[in-house]
């Protein structure tokens, strides 16, 4: 259980700061589709790990 | 530009229409199985989730707090892309136990209908504000583009149509055993028309109104004005409220866990789908802001939820607005229609049939499917009525917010199925209750304008536009405190904890190993027969059997519990968990206890390890590799050996054990002794249950030949093993015992030939004094005839003496203590010696020997073991022998080897025999004839020769008869150099 433990604390940090980090990257002057940039990267990161995955991994 | 009401409707219904028929030809197998069930489509099936918001809602949020409308969007992927720790599990309890709603898993987990009823009431209540944005957003597209229609005509019209079609696509899976694909395919291509439409308008207005992406920029740029919310700050509260709902939406929304567990056709879909729906949601929201953007530059005169369709209008674009209100509608009905379904379902399950079980209809399946289309038609009248009242005057972000608050009251005991074994149905109900009864008061009833509780209390605030989300987490928190304090404070009964384990991330479920009151499947029919019919339940149980591949009857205990199990998921995907647990425990129970405790159900977790076995990881998995290592080292113990439980339930029978009773543990494991063959169940109970830890030489006769057993039991009760229970060692002395009897056979003949040698002995004397008088009396006379009878008389005491001198010989024999003294053998003389003995016995008087042995043929041996040899061969070929028949015993020279030959005229040996004819204790003469160790005994002997033996039967090619045993031994040659030496000194 110590991995979803760890799991559920960096969601929950995430989803308290989620609109801090998206104010703060919307206020550096980027593109209008630059929170769109965080978005694919995470969604890279979940494509890179469902693609590695152990067939054996829960 | 605008259209009129009837083209809308004829449009609308076409399309629909066309849906439909894409759905019936998917279940009528004309589209290939392998792209309805392809990830792609799963993945584009959940998009169902994004509604009317896709269109309408995102566009309209985006104006009013800029990025803020991405929080819709951002929940859900979060939670996909948690899918392995936060939908996979529920998705593995949901096939488990066939678990068709979230309604279904809160009633399975916390072992209470009411929980189930009241996530069903909750889920119910929340979701009419959702169904009603979508008739709201329907209704005002159809007044935008046909300004003289009625809402109310538009509202109804299109509720109609959503009842006909979702009564169409719907109840048609009467078993709980498929899936809809049709309506899968057909959300799919819903979705995809979505995304379509919505891309297309974002890339038209790019192109047409700002000429691409860097008149955008510049745009941007130069816009002194109102550009839209989007360089705003982000409104904290509303996000993180709308970010959570959106989360919790994966698992409570009724339409999407229908879509992600109930439709799910492979994990590896699911897996695709927790990186493609956050790609397919990106897709979705990227054109929002541009459409936005594009809505104020060309001023378009409408609310900035409807943009979509104020640009395209716009632009004169009719096609394209046509379009964007086919992607609005077809988006508003597939969640609709969705959601309906998964609803009807759960009110079937937790509200209809715990009120009234059917019994006694013909036709069951038949019931529950217009009992489905009937909820269907209330549930969106409900939901039309609800509009009517209440949604029609509310903006679609409070419609959406009002929805996913009551539904995010779920949250908490959803995630406490995963992650929180200690919750219990108190809590859950507990908290549940408070935290729907908040919504109810802080925020249904306020913006109901039915009831202003925080006016009435004088409270500090009241919910608005722009607090709304405070209720929502005030609800949530109180919702989670009760939950926690009950749970803790509270009992949490024993099913209920066994159901929480079964349910925990990682748990295997521990069953108890208890007896049924049924004894065979057969039983089961005519128990189920009392609730269900005979008809319906024949058929479950057929079902359940062939399921778990049983046999058309079963008895054995194990299996019949497995049965049950099966019959109640069956039974759970058609009339929901809480109504078929009651039946099953009611209609197949359990006997009553007789002691204070039962046993684990070994068999059940061994095979669920077994199940389970490719995803253990780390320690787990290193404890499940040494099970198997002791699992395996007992089942290939070469010592027969079967463990019994305390109620004789048979959980252990290894591969030995299978060799020497043959039976296979297959057959037996899990049933009782009783179902052993007699002989065996009457052996094993009566000494599993027999004071004796040891038994020593037990005979049993198998297969009409005696056995000898030793039992050795060792009673398995003890503190770390309180379910009590023996394990059983079986050794089987069978040979040990017949090489005993063997022995004390030889040890009688050798006294016997002892006696013999004694008594040859002493016969000796007298009958040389006789042959010494016949002497004198030959001398002391003339007479011709006493002469004559003197002769005769010394004739036959030479011939007693022979054959004195030749039972002395074979009495000498057989003493193994002595060393083999080697001395030249004339063949022939043994051969004549063993005619000789054969000669006393009573058998084949009549059988004529003919030694036909050469003087001159020597060989290097024992001369009494080769007689030995002789008298066996020449006694198995007489027994063989007809009446008169003759045997030949030939032999000569082939270069360095005597050969002897045996020829008999008998019957000849099977071949099927000829390769055991060697085997100790080998015979196929009547018990008292023969002890089969004869021939065994001429093998070891010409062994010790540095000899061979071949056995011919038919004797030779032409003959059909007879048997020709060849014996080959190293010729002596008197004349060689070794003939000088001793002979016994080369050995």
């Amino acid at each position: 259980m110590y991995i979803y433990r760890l799991v559920f604390l960096l969601v929950l940090a995430i989803y308290i700061f989620s609109p801090n980090i998206l104010d703060w990257w919307v206020t550096l002057g980027n593109a209008w589709y630059s929170p769109y940039l965080i978005w694919a990267g995470l969604i890279a990161m979940g494509f890179w790990l469902e693609w590695r995955r152990d067939p054996n991994e829960f | 530009m605008s259209f009129s009401l009837p083209s809308l409707l004829l449009v609308s219904l076409l399309y629909l229409s066309f849906l439909f028929a894409l759905a019936h030809m998917t279940d009528r197998g004309m589209i290939p199985h392998q792209w309805v069930r392809s990830p792609l489509v799963y993945v584009l099936s959940l998009g169902v989730y994004a509604g009317i918001w896709a269109i309408y809602g995102a566009v309209g949020m985006a104006a009013d707090s800029g990025f803020g409308f991405l929080a819709y969007y951002l929940g859900i992927s979060g939670a996909f892309l948690l899918a392995p720790v936060l939908l996979n599990p529920i998705m593995r309890i949901g096939r488990a136990y066939q678990l068709t709603s979230l309604a279904d898993v809160f009633a399975f987990r916390y072992r209470s209908q009411w929980a189930g009823t009241l996530v069903t009431l909750c889920s119910g209540a929340a979701i009419l504000s959702l169904l009603s944005m979508q008739i709201k957003a329907v209704s005002t597209s159809v007044t935008l583009l046909s300004p003289g229609a009625s809402p109310q005509l538009a509202s109804v019209l299109f509720s109609l149509t959503v009842v006909l079609f979702a009564v169409l696509f719907g109840a048609r899976r009467d078993q709980g055993s498929d899936s809809h694909h049709g309506l899968v395919l057909a959300v799919a291509f819903d979705s995809l028309i979505k995304l379509g439409a919505i891309l297309l308008l974002g890339a038209i207005t790019l192109i047409s109104v700002f000429g691409g992406l860097d008149g955008l920029d510049a745009w941007l740029k130069g816009y002194s004005g109102q550009i839209g919310a989007l360089e705003a700050r982000i409104n904290d509260g509303s996000w993180r409220a709308l970010m959570l709902m959106s989360f919790a939406g994966a698992l409570v929304l009724p339409h999407m866990y229908h879509m992600t567990f109930s439709e799910n056709p492979s994990p590896r879909a699911m897996a695709r789908a927790s990186w493609g729906l956050p790609l397919y949601l990106l897709l979705l929201a990227l054109p929002v802001p541009v459409i936005l953007w594009g809505g104020i530059r060309l001023a378009v005169d409408m609310p900035p939820n409807f943009f979509a369709l104020g640009v395209a209008m716009a632009l004169d674009r009719p096609a394209l607005t046509l379009l964007m209100y086919i992607a609005g509608m077809s988006a508003a009905s597939g969640l609709m229609i969705v959601s309906t379904l998964a609803l009807a379902g759960m009110v079937l399950n937790h509200v209809v049939l715990p009120l009234r079980t059917p019994r006694d209809q013909d036709d069951i399946y038949r019931w529950l499917r217009w009992v489905k289309r009937v909820l269907i038609a209330i549930i969106i009248f409900a939901a039309l009525l609800f509009h009517e009242v209440i949604g029609k005057h509310l903006d679609l972000s409070i419609l959406g917010a009002l929805s996913l608050t009551g539904l995010l009251q779920l949250l908490p005991g959803a995630l406490g199925i995963i992650y929180w074994p200690e919750g219990n149905r108190r809590g859950l109900i507990a908290g549940l209750v408070t935290g729907t009864l908040t919504w109810t008061l802080t925020l249904v009833l306020p913006f109901s304008h039915a009831g202003h509780l925080p006016v009435w209390l004088q409270l500090p605030l009241a919910p608005d536009n722009a607090n709304w989300y405070i209720f929502t987490f005030v609800s949530l928190a109180l919702n989670v405190v009760v939950f926690t304090v009950v749970s803790v404070v509270s009992v949490t009964t024993k099913d209920e904890s066994s159901a929480a384990q079964a349910c925990s991330m990682g748990a295997l479920s521990r069953p108890q190993r208890r007896e049924l009151l049924a004894t065979s499947s057969d039983d089961f029919i005519k128990q189920l027969a009392e609730p269900l019919g005979k008809n319906v339940s024949h058929r479950e149980i057929e079902r359940a059997r062939n399921q778990l591949k049983l046999p058309a009857v079963e008895y054995r205990p194990y299996q019949l519990r497995r049965l049950r199990d099966q019959v109640e998921i069956n039974l759970s995907g058609l009339l929901g968990p809480s109504v078929a647990r009651d039946m099953v425990k009611r209609h197949l129970g359990y006997k009553p206890m007789a002691g204070s405790g039962t046993a684990q159900d070994i068999q059940y977790v061994e095979r669920a390890l077994g199940d389970y076995q490719n995803q253990l990881t780390g320690l787990a998995g290193e404890l499940d590799n040494l099970r198997r290592h002791y699992r395996q080292t007992l089942q290939n113990l070469p010592i027969p050996a079967c463990s019994v439980g305390d109620d004789g339930e048979i959980l252990m029978w290894n591969h030995a054990m299978e060799d020497l009773t043959r039976i296979a543990a297959e057959d037996v494991v899990g049933a009782r002794l009783l179902a052993l063959p007699e002989h065996w169940h009457l052996l094993l109970d009566d000494f599993v249950n027999g004071p004796d830890l040891h038994r020593y030489k037990h005979r049993l006769d198998l297969g009409g030949r005696p056995h000898w057993l030793n039992l050795h039991k060792s009673t398995l009760s003890g503190p770390e093993h309180s379910e009590g229970g023996s394990i059983i060692l079986v050794e089987d002395q069978t040979e040990t015992r017949l090489l005993e009897d063997e022995l004390m056979h030889s040890e009688r003949l050798a006294s016997v030939g002892r006696l013999a040698a004694g008594v040859a002995h002493e016969v000796g004397n007298p009958v040389t004094g006789i042959s010494s008088l016949a002497q004198n009396l030959k001398l002391e006379t003339d007479d011709v005839n006493i002469l004559d009878t003197a002769n005769q008389i010394q004739q036959q005491t030479r011939r007693i003496s022979t054959i004195l001198q030749s039972l002395m010989n074979f009495a000498r024999t057989g003493n193994h203590a002595q060393a083999n003294r080697y001395e030249p053998v004339i063949i022939r003389r043994c051969v004549d010696e063993s005619i000789n003995l054969l000669s006393l016995s009573d058998k084949g008087r009549n059988i004529l020997y003919q030694n036909e042995c050469p003087e001159s043929l020597t060989v290097l041996g024992d001369e009494q073991r080769l007689v030995q040899v002789f008298v066996n061969l020449l006694a198995n070929a007489r027994d063989a022998s007809p009446d008169g028949g003759r045997i030949v015993i030939g032999g000569n020279r082939e270069g360095y080897s005597a050969i002897i030959e045996v020829l008999d005229a008998g019957g000849g040996i099977p071949e099927d025999q000829l390769d055991h004819i060697f085997e100790p204790f080998y015979t196929t003469k009547e018990a008292n004839q023969g002890t089969g160790l004869g021939l065994s005994l001429v093998y070891s002997i010409i062994e010790e020769h540095y000899g061979n033996i071949q056995v011919e039967s038919p004797a030779g090619p032409q003959s059909e008869q007879g048997t020709c045993v060849r014996l080959r031994l190293p010729a002596y040659e008197a004349d060689t150099e070794m003939a000088g030496v001793n002979p016994n000194q080369r050995f």
